[in-house]
């Protein structure tokens, strides 16, 4: 008897704020090695560097099967109180976090670099800025299960449109940050040579998209609770 | 005569059997979403539910009863003038002995393979099936069946509509305000009167209208605003002392309170879904014992149900309620936690209000279709994570297998059973 399909219970499907958040808290594991991989890197010590590039890959591919998991549970049919099409581009901006944390992997691994001792402190504090913007959206994401509860109303979202707008501060400092690492080092270019040239232009590029992509996430979620 | 007997006491054990079916499975789709918002513990949902049940179907479940056991047949093509002669009014109540039969077989093959059927379309497509095969098109009052399945339709949507409404209020007035503690704390007496004020004016207007000549309306209105005047004054003497725990977030504060609140659509449910779904088990019955209090010599044009018939109905949904009902209750509260009070109280209102004005109109409605309805009404009103409205689909499928499964079911049993008795 107690086997029946009950209307009830087939009505309500898998929320996906919970698992949105879960996905953000992946992410934020994984871009949050950025700081010691490029800190390895500037050392010198290859070992470690391909170590935490490993780790970095291993955790970008959790954020994935996290991700494709989402995916598959939200159905056309699904009634949901945000715009499914807003939510799948939400998760792809989140999930690019990672994905450019994983590029900026491969870049440091791809090949002996040295830095001159003068581009350390303007590469740091590029690291710095992103990894700031970027933590800056992980809080305001584990929030996302409390927006749900508060129906995208009331203190609790005027709390979070705040933090948005910090975000995009924040970002904004971090291209400040890579337009000066990229002077730095172009003062340098004579030392450390053209090809290098073009691998540190890479590697700012990858840091510089993980803030971007956090600014991205976190306008989206702006456009979901202005909605309606 | 004895044969009157046998039908009689067959019917009075089919009614019973049906009762309980209803209070074992679908007590627990109304009650479900109190335990899983935990609004309502276990037991509390249990003897409330009981209480409240039985409540509804003896003082409202009348209405409802009488549509079936005599509004949808012409029951007076079977009076001893039609097509049977003197057995006519026998021939009605074997007629509505197979209706009980099929629609109780029907539910328990569905639930078996499945289905989520409605033991309201089961009981009225079988009525159905019994006119239909006794006298062909002419055999049904297609006015009654019309409004009775125009219910069908418009009872989710209405239902969706009020819980769309609630929820969009408490949206807009409680969780989106600047303060949302102060705005609950101050709102409460309001709501809990205006639930208060409908759940009597409902039952008091049926009570007062069996009992008074004059339509009682006024003093209907009177005695409803009265009590929901009383229920919001003692909640703001309650709520005015209740503040948040240092450190909990607003929402959980509005939430916490809400948990309270629901406790009140919890029973304004179990009331009107008792009052809406005794006549599915007792609407035959209904129909047999005036046969048989007439000798089975006419079919009675007026006659109102017995209160023992309601009582016997309310007792069997306690008794289904108690001996399994628990479990399902259980069952469901686990797997519904995507709901908070505040979602929940929405969603119960909205299908309590519908099934409650469906009952007094006598229309027999679904709960459970009602009740979905309201959630998927929440859910538009930004409520719920993810609702899965392909359900809707099954829903009307069901309704499309239903009425015609039950209705053949029962026109074949009837036929059966009159090469044996006619």
């Amino acid at each position: 008897m107690e086997a029946v399909v009950r209307p009830i219970i087939a009505l309500f499907g898998k929320s996906p704020f919970g698992p949105l958040a879960q996905h953000a808290e992946q992410v934020r594991a994984t871009v949050e090695l950025t700081r010691p991989l490029v800190e390895s890197f500037l050392a010198g010590d290859r070992d470690r560097t391909v170590e935490l590039y490993e780790r970095i890959s291993k955790l970008e591919h959790k954020a994935d099967i996290i991700k494709n998991d989402i995916r598959d549970h939200l159905p056309k049919s699904l009634l949901m109180p945000v715009d499914r099409g807003d939510v799948l581009t939400f998760l792809k901006e989140q999930d690019s976090l990672a994905d450019r944390a994983e590029d900026l992997g491969v870049l440091v691994t791809m090949r002996d670099t040295r830095a001159p001792d003068t581009m350390r402190q303007s590469v740091m504090a590029l690291v710095d800025a992103v990894n700031e913007a970027a933590s800056a959206w992980f809080r305001v994401a584990a929030e996302l299960p409390t927006l749900e509860g508060a129906s995208f109303a009331g203190p609790e979202v005027d709390r979070m449109m705040e933090q948005i707008k910090k975000i995009s501060n924040l970002e904004w400092e971090a291209d400040k940050r890579q337009a000066e690492a990229t002077r730095v080092m172009f003062d340098q270019e004579a030392e450390i040579g053209p090809v290098s040239v073009v691998l540190w232009m890479n590697i700012f590029r990858a840091l510089g998209s993980v803030a971007d992509h956090a600014e991205n996430t976190a306008d989206l979620l702006r456009v979901m609770l202005a909605k309606r | 005569m004895t044969l009157g007997l046998v039908i009689l006491a067959v019917v009075l054990i089919g009614g019973l059997y049906m009762a309980w079916g209803i209070g074992a499975n679908d007590v627990a789709n109304a009650m479900g979403t109190s335990v899983g918002s935990g609004a309502l513990t276990l037991l509390g949902a249990i003897i409330l539910a009981g209480v409240l049940e039985f409540g509804g179907a003896v003082l409202i479940g009348s209405s409802v009863t009488e549509t079936i056991s005599k509004g949808i047949v012409d029951t007076a093509l079977f009076d001893t003038s039609g097509r049977w002669g003197e057995q006519g009014p026998t021939m009605l109540a074997l007629g509505m002995l197979c209706a009980l039969i099929a629609a109780a077989g029907w539910l328990h093959v569905a639930t078996h393979i499945g289905l989520p059927v409605s033991t309201t379309h089961s009981i009225v497509g079988a009525v159905v099936g019994i006119g239909l095969v006794s006298f062909g098109l002419s055999g049904i009052d297609w006015g009654t069946m019309g409004q009775i399945v125009a219910s069908w339709v418009v009872s989710p949507l209405l239902g969706g509509l009020l819980a769309f409404i609630s929820f969009w209020a408490i949206r807009r007035y409680i969780l989106g305000s600047t303060d949302p503690v102060r705005a609950t704390v101050r709102t409460a007496p309001y709501i809990v009167g205006g639930v208060a004020a409908v759940m009597v004016l409902s039952f008091i207007y049926k009570v007062l209208k069996n009992r008074m000549d004059v339509p009682p309306i006024v003093l209907a209105l009177g005695v409803a605003l009265s009590a929901g005047l009383l229920a919001g004054v003692l909640t703001a003497a309650f709520t005015r002392s209740l503040a948040p725990a240092p450190g909990m977030k607003s929402f959980d504060f509005v939430e916490r309170v809400f948990a309270l609140l629901q406790i009140g659509t919890a029973c304004f449910v179990a009331f009107a879904h008792g009052a809406n779904d005794v006549a599915n088990a007792v609407g035959p019955v209904a129909a047999v014992v005036s046969l048989y209090r007439a000798g089975f010599e006419a079919v009675p044009a007026e006659v109102t149900v017995p209160l023992w018939v309601l009582v016997l109905g309310g007792g069997g949904i306690v008794l289904g309620l108690a001996t399994l009902g628990y479990r399902v209750i259980a069952t469901i509260g686990k797997q519904i936690t995507e709901i908070t009070p505040t979602r929940g109280f929405s969603a119960e209102f909205g299908a309590a209000t519908t099934v409650l004005l469906a009952s007094s109109m006598g229309l027999p409605v679904s709960t459970t279709h009602t009740l979905v309805g309201a959630v998927i009404g929440v859910g538009f009103a930004r409520g719920i994570g993810a609702l899965n409205l392909r359900i809707i689909r099954n829903i009307v499928n069901s309704w499309l297998a239903t009425v015609p499964v039950a209705a053949g079911g029962a026109a074949l049993l009837f036929f059966i059973a009159r090469l044996f008795v006619g």
